[in-house]
């Protein structure tokens, strides 16, 4: 029988601890993707690492980490300061780790510090790359192209009912200090956690249902510790936000970067508040306008009236020395017309004066008693002028008018 | 009619009240309409419109 030298599993496992003490005593900073974390009730973090080729379907390393409570306790806040983000799956991170290996446990990573700025730089990564995509298909500015309407009064909120994000963008809206009116309805999705990027679009779909009863859409989340904002880094998400019909505003609440969802709405504002602003101000700008117009039109039919005031003044001023011409005019023709009767007149009592005098000569030279001064005479017989002779017989008496009287006589024979 | 049409034909209505060619005799039917389009905005603006408000209660 051959003896052969045996240990135990203790034994075995004891001496690949030792072995890795010895030959690993150094503490390395290994880059990994969470692919499970689980806080235990004792303030412990457990990890979950993974490596995976670049289809990323294909494990190429595997490996627990612990967090110990002290160290988590230090690791977790500053992380989140820094990154906005809390540690979670799919993060890429850089940690720093030493490899420790138990003899029931196996093998295992003790994490002592975290760089932050490792996973945000991967995060930055990934953003540009979806950014990228979104522009390579050509959707990227397709809702920044859309005009947000003059009045944009019924707006659609996605949110969560419980945010106080919410209530405060309701709040600003209802106390707006020119009275518009707005009609706000809510559409309810996750604002944090796995289920953002589902429950978004499945309230967009439900806005885009009923599009036409909507101006905008608003996208709010209240606070909280941590942004956890990378959810909103969503090819998915991004696409749906930028192909959709109504212009949206989002107003997730963040200081840093700003998402993909952020890049890809047509506007984006920091806060809830700021977003109920944002709206209060279009209309405002809306409101404006209508004034202006109003005034305008008062100045218009004020300058108009005015004028055709001062034009019917002036006509009216006109009038009487319009007159005093049209008198002066007719005057001028009506003594014309005189002058020429007058005259008209006195040229024909000249004419007919000469013809008279003609007249009085013709019967001046015809007068009986010239003529008969010329030695003529005048013959009556019985009252009657005698022109002849035979009209006469003896015994008949004469009266003979001579210039210087009358001789009386009888005719013998 | 919706807020945006009133307020371009309001403007329509001041420019050609400014540009000084309508006649009197249309400037009160202008003025008439204008101040209907801006009672309609300002009461798009500053009334509760209970249509909207009964459309987005529902829910579908």
């Amino acid at each position: 029988m051959r003896i052969v030298e045996t240990i135990t599993l203790q034994e075995l496992n004891g001496r690949v601890k030792s072995t890795l003490q010895f030959e690993m005593p150094d503490a390395y900073w290994v880059q990994a993707e969470i692919s499970g974390i689980s806080p235990s009730g004792q303030g412990h973090c457990y990890l979950e690492l993974v490596q995976k080729d670049t289809t990323g379907r294909t494990f190429l390393a595997k490996a627990k980490a612990n967090v110990w409570r002290n160290t988590w306790l230090k690791l977790k806040p500053y992380f989140e300061a820094e990154t906005g983000e809390s540690l979670k799956v799919g993060m890429k991170v850089l940690l720093q780790v030493t490899v420790t290996f138990h003899e029931v446990y196996g093998y295992s990573l003790v994490v002592w510090d975290i760089d932050p700025t490792y996973t945000m730089g991967d995060m930055a990564r990934r953003r540009k790359e979806i950014l990228d995509q979104l522009a390579k298909d050509g959707v990227i500015g397709l809702n920044r192209e859309l005009e947000i309407p003059m009045l944009p009064q019924r707006i659609a909120v996605i949110s969560s009912a419980t945010a106080a994000g919410y209530g405060d963008f309701c709040n600003q809206l209802a106390s707006n200090v020119y009275g518009f009116r707005f009609y706000v309805k809510l559409f309810q999705a996750a604002m944090q956690g796995d289920d953002v990027e589902r429950s978004v679009i499945a309230a967009l779909d439900a806005v885009a249902a009923r599009m036409d009863d909507f101006d905008v859409v608003i996208i709010i989340r209240g606070g909280g510790a941590v942004s956890e904002l990378s959810c909103f880094d969503s090819y998915n998400l991004a696409y749906n936000i930028a192909n959709f019909p109504l212009p949206v505003i989002t107003g997730i609440g963040h200081e840093r970067d700003d998402t993909v969802a952020d890049v890809v709405a047509h506007t984006k504002v920091k806060t809830p508040t700021a977003a109920a602003e944002f709206i209060i101000s279009k209309v405002f700008d809306t409101a404006q306008v209508l004034e202006g117009l109003a005034r305008r039109m008062g100045d218009a039919v004020t300058g108009r009236m005015n004028a055709e005031t001062v034009r019917l003044e002036r006509l009216a001023q006109k009038m009487p020395s319009l007159f005093a011409v049209l008198k002066v005019r007719n005057e001028q023709m009506l003594e014309n017309i005189w002058n020429r009767s007058v005259n008209g007149v006195r040229n024909l009592l000249t004419v007919k004066n000469h013809r008279l005098e003609l007249l009085e000569k013709s019967i001046a030279a015809a007068d009986p008693v010239l003529i008969l001064k010329r030695g003529f005479s005048l013959t009556r017989c019985n009252g009657h002028v005698v022109n002849r002779a035979s009209d006469l017989k003896p015994g008949d008496r004469l009266t003979t008018v001579l210039a210087d009287g009358t001789v009386e006589s009888e005719i013998v024979g | 009619m919706k807020y945006e049409e009133a307020i371009k034909r309001l403007e329509e209505i001041v420019s050609e009240i400014e540009g000084g060619k309508l006649n009197m005799d249309k400037i009160g039917e202008s003025l008439k309409e204008a101040r209907e389009l801006i009672k309609l905005c300002k009461d798009k603006l500053y009334e509760t419109d209970e249509e909207i408000k009964k459309i987005l209660e529902t829910d579908d």
